[in-house]
This record gives structure tokens, sequence and C-alpha cells, in this order.
């Protein structure tokens, strides 16, 4: 410890130089941080499926919807064990709720508040959670809202962010077209507030409403708007392939062909609109971190360069090269150190704005990224990866210093 | 009187590619302990190289160089930068203070390798200033002193562990006639009142006649006088 106010002083010597590839080092950090908290959110979601619940959906896209009669049909294929219709509504509370309250007149012109977005899905209530037993929902709350046609059930982080309890009323008007209703807003109670054993169930969305099918399909008749996707619950999770292929092989030549895949490959797929997510994301923090990883190499060979001389006096004041090289792997380490704590929290600061900022977050979280956060083991990857690229930037110009000779030195001043 | 340095019928060849160049020949030297020594010679006759076989910081192809009794020409590279932290204290032509340190931070330096505490360090680097007589110098940087200031930092440097021996590579080389001046009755005052051993490389006439021994090397050899 005593040698570590020289280390800092030699830092010093070049604040612009110091400055600026603690700065590089710290975007590369809040990239990794910031791009794998984002993987890891994604990654989470993926968990949270399970291969005994497949999910069929239009051949052709998911903006297609399927016919209401496929419902029986995949009911009567052998080792189908549930089938929910399931319809992302789409919902958004209007920007002007008391005006929906007073009645139609002024529901077309209502704006929609994009700032309060989350997921919300017309469901077959009943089959569809009995599918999802990690969304445990009170006894009292569920009888509730199968007795309510516009009850409907929220997970517990969507309760704690608008303050809903049960018993509260609330509107929401669906951005697709045929999901709106002539006469204005829908109209939900809260019937129940569901939650997860989070520990048991990592990756379970609680950030969700879910309301009655039957509810968004008397609301819009006699409009037909057929059903988004099935949720189909198998009896043997390991022949999920085998039963894919037999439900799309029952509508291959019908006019809605469908395509069917695990719960997993639907919410991967979802994901993989964007891209091929993990791949680009990591490409862009193994690019960032090689080149931090040259540009702090060459700055700290600068630096060693600069000082050959009074690497030539410490050796002759008795430091022994072991000495001069540990000075050397010091600065870069320090390098590393603050570059990493700055690239962390500046991590942590953007995912925190994200997640609290209105708007942002609810979009993020209407995708099924609720839960955008810097977690402890990203932080600490983050933290290392600045530690070993300070490590790796400062041993060749290390051991530089540690082989060079005192009178080679000398003789050249 | 007994002999503080000695080199004996050391040889020094440096090798540049498959040219062999002899720097020093079976030369041999003894300094009395508390001698104040001079080297003098043209370039190239080998008087740096000497100096820095007597300092261990180089070493000699053969034979042997002897400091307070110990052959530091056998010692491992480890050995030998131990041995100089607390034998030996150098001194050089353009002073090569460590810029971001304070002229107490640059004397405390080679303190560092010692086990003494903080405040005992900063203690005795203030007290090699007083001897310097740059005590109420002891926060300014390098860039705040003159040349002269700076070499008395250095000389303080080079004595703050209380060595046996000093060496000095041409120590008023860069300085103007007072600031050397200053610096030879230094010299002669660390020679004559805390017995210290001196070989200084110079080529001033002037300055090694402040010596009370003046050698002459040419070719790498000697000179009788």
């Amino acid at each position: 410890m005593k040698y570590l106010p020289f280390v800092l002083k030699h830092l010093r010597r070049n604040w612009v130089r110091t400055g600026s590839t603690v700065v590089a080092m710290a975007v590369c950090i809040f990239l990794l941080c910031t791009l794998r908290s984002v993987l890891s959110e994604v990654d989470g979601m993926l968990a949270a499926s399970q291969a005994n619940r497949l999910v069929t959906r239009h051949a052709v896209s998911l903006t297609f919807s399927l016919p209401m009669a496929y419902e029986g049909r995949l009911q009567s294929i052998p080792g189908v064990k549930r089938v929910a219709k399931t319809t992302w509504f789409g919902g958004s509370l209007p920007a002007k709720k008391e005006a929906q309250q007073d009645g139609g007149a002024g529901a077309e012109s209502a704006t929609t508040d994009w700032s309060n977005f989350f997921n919300n899905m017309a469901v077959d209530v009943e089959t569809y959670f009995a599918m999802y037993p990690e969304m445990v929902i009170p006894a009292d709350q569920w009888k509730t809202l199968i007795e309510t046609r516009s009850g409907c059930v929220i997970g517990s982080k969507l309760a704690k962010k608008f303050n809903w309890k049960v018993g509260d009323k609330f509107f929401l008007e669906s951005f697709i077209p045929p999901y709106r209703r002539r006469g204005g807003p829908f109209e939900f109670v809260v019937a129940g507030i569901y939650d997860a054993d989070l520990s048991k169930y990592p990756g379970t969305d609680v950030n969700s409403m879910f309301f009655h099918y039957e509810y968004l399909k008397e609301g819009v008749a006699p409009r037909d708007i057929g059903v988004g996707t099935f949720a189909v619950e198998i009896e043997n999770g390991d022949d999920a392939g085998k039963m894919s292929k037999a439900i799309d092989a029952l509508f291959e030549n019908s006019s809605a062909a469908t395509l069917t895949e695990t719960e997993q490959a639907f919410k991967a797929g979802f994901i993989a609109m964007a891209g091929n997510l993990a791949l680009l994301l990591n490409g862009i923090g193994l690019a960032v971190a090689f080149t931090i990883l040259l540009v702090t190499a060459n700055t700290m060979s600068m630096a060693v360069r600069e000082r050959r001389t009074e690497i030539g006096v410490l050796k002759t004041l008795g430091f022994s090269s072991a000495h001069v090289m540990g000075f050397v792997v010091g600065e870069a380490l320090v390098l590393g150190v603050l570059g990493g704590a700055l690239g962390v929290f500046g991590s942590q600061a953007l995912l925190y704005f994200i997640s609290n900022t209105p708007g942002v977050a609810d979009i993020l979280a209407g995708i099924g990224l609720s839960g955008l956060e810097l977690k402890p083991d990203v932080a600490a990857i983050g933290f290392f990866v600045a530690v070993i690229l300070g490590l790796c930037a400062g041993f060749i110009p290390a051991l530089s210093a540690y082989r060079a000779r005192i009178t080679d030195i000398l003789r050249t001043v | 009187m007994t002999t503080m340095v000695s080199v004996k019928e050391v040889t020094k060849v440096y090798k540049r590619g498959s040219e062999e160049l002899k720097v020093l020949d079976s030369l041999s030297l003894d300094v009395p302990e508390g001698e104040f020594v001079a080297l003098m010679g043209p370039s190239g006759s080998g008087k740096t190289t000497l100096l820095n076989l007597i300092a261990g910081i180089d070493q000699p192809t053969s034979g042997g160089v002897f400091v307070g009794g110990k052959n530091i020409a056998v010692l491992s590279e480890g050995e030998l930068a131990k041995w100089r932290s607390h034998s030996v204290g150098f001194i050089f032509q353009f002073y090569n203070l460590i810029p971001v340190l304070s002229a107490v931070e640059n004397v405390e330096l080679p303190l560092l390798l010692t086990n003494l505490g903080k405040k005992e360090r900063r203690e005795r680097a203030l007290t090699a200033l007083k001897v310097v007589g740059l005590a109420d110098r002891s926060s300014h940087y390098p860039r705040q002193l003159s040349g002269g200031q700076e070499q008395r930092v250095a000389i303080a440097r080079a004595i703050v562990t209380d060595p046996q021996v000093l060496v000095a590579d041409e120590p008023t080389g860069d300085l103007d006639a007072k600031s050397a001046e200053e610096i030879l009755q230094l010299m002669e005052t660390l020679n004559r009142d805390f017995k210290k051993t001196i070989v200084m490389v110079t080529h001033d006439p002037r300055a090694a006649e402040r010596a009370h021994v003046q050698r002459h090397l040419e070719k790498g050899v000697l000179q009788l006088r």
C-alpha cells in the first residue's frame, strides 16, 4: 500500500491522457453492462417458459388472427391437454380518462397515454391460468374474476406501479383498430392481483394484465376478431416437436395455416424480430472491449516510453525489476478500476433512468422487459472485465520496463 | 586506512553484434574509506563504465568489484538492487528527479524500500534536505527549482539511506559555475563531515581539484601520472 500514492502521482502526470483513458474504459464497461443487462433480461424471460406449453399462431405473421373454430379442433388432437385463446390487446390508458367516463361522445377523439403502456392480454382465464400455475391468484379474487365479465387480474408489479387495488376501475383503449369499441374504451375492474415466486420461477412476468377474451369479443361484436394465438398445453413436454408438427399438419391446407412452436421458441422468435439480439449485443460488446484494450495498451506504452529515464533511476535507487513492473501494472490496474467503477455506475444510472422514465419503461414492459436493471452479477462481470482489460493493457509495457537495463537507459539520457 | 572500494583486474567487454568492444582492460583500483576520488579522462575512456561497476548497476565481464568488503560482481540482479538500496548513493549529471514528486517525496523515494513507517520516512527525508540546505523548499516540485537546487535535492536523495559510498557522474556538468561551486562544496562537506567515500567522474579540472585523488583513464586503462 505504501507504493499506491506513488502510482497515483504518476497517473496525475497527464490529466487529459489519464482522464480520456478512464472515460474510454468506462464507456466500454458501460456498454458491456447495459447490453448484458438487456440480454440477461431476455434470457430470464425465455427461462420462464415451459416445454409442455406450445403457442399456435398464423403461419404468415403474428398480425393475422386465426379462426376461433380452431380451438375445438386443437382440443381434439390426442396429447393436447388444454387450449386457451390469447389475444394481445395492445390497450393503453386513455389520457383523458374523465372524458371517457362521461360516455361515448368524445371517445373517438380521446388521445392515448403511451407513457403508461403495459402488456395486456385477452385470454380464456380459466384454462389460461390452469396452464400457468406459477401465476398465483388468491382464491377469493379468482372467484370474483370468474364472476365479473369486465374483471381483470394484474401483476403485483403493475399494481404497485399504478397503486391499483382490488375493486379499482380503469379504462383501456387498444391502438389496434379491430379491438376498438365504438362506445369508447373498455372499462375494467381489478378483480385480482397475481404474483409469482420469482425465486422458484425466475423471469415470470408480474407486470401484465389479463382479462376475459369473451369481454373483448362481445365489446367489438359483431366484428369477428378471431384469435391472436392459441396457448396449447400438451401432456408430455418431450413430445413438443411431434405435437407441433401434428398441429400444423392439421391446418396445412386451410385458409389460415398455423405455425406451432414451444413457448420459449415463440418468445425467442418474437425477440428475433429485432434481429439476432445476442449476436448483435455480444458483438458490439466484444468489439468495443477489444478496441479499448488497444487504446489503453497504447496509452500505457506511451506513458512508459516517456518515463524510460525514470525507470532507470528507480532501478538505480534499488527498486527491483519486479517493483518497476508492479508500478506499471498498478497504474494500468488503477485505470481499469476507475474505468470499471465509472462504467458500472453509468450503466446503473442509465438503466435506473430507463426503468423510471414514463413512456420508455412502459414500452419495454410492453415487450416483456419490465425488470430491466443492472444485476449484481452483470456489474461484477463488467468490473472484472475492466480490471482484466487494465492488466492486459499494462502487461506488455510493464514487461518492457521489467526488462530494461539501467545502463542502456542511462546511456541514452 | 580500510579500503572501501576495491576493483580487481576488471575487464568489461560490450558486444555489438559480432563486434566486441573492450571498455575496461584488467583495471584495478583501490579507494580507501573516506576518500574523495575524481576519475577523469576523455570520452569513451571507460570512466562511466567503471563508475557503474562500483555502483552495482553493471557487472564486469571478468574480475571482482569489492565494496565494503563485499564482492558485488557475483551478485544476482535482484541481490544487486537490494544492495544498491542501502549501500550506494548515485548522483546523476541531469539530476533525474521524478517530476511528479515534490522535493521531499523525491528524497523519500529510496526509503520506500525500507521498513520505516511513513512518519519516520518523512522525517529522514526532511533531515536530508536540511543537510543540503533545502529544508524550506521541501514541498516544491522539480520544475519550481533551479538546476543547482535540483542537484542538491538529488544529493539529498543519494544520502538519505546513509550509504557508505557516493558515486557521482559529472555532478556539475549541467550547472553554471556558481551552482557547480555550491555542489562541490556540498560534496566536500559530505566527505569531510559525514565521512562519505566519494567516487566522482568529471571532465572539469576545477571540479577534479576538489577531490583528494585524481585518477585518469585512457582506453580502459588507469594512467600513472
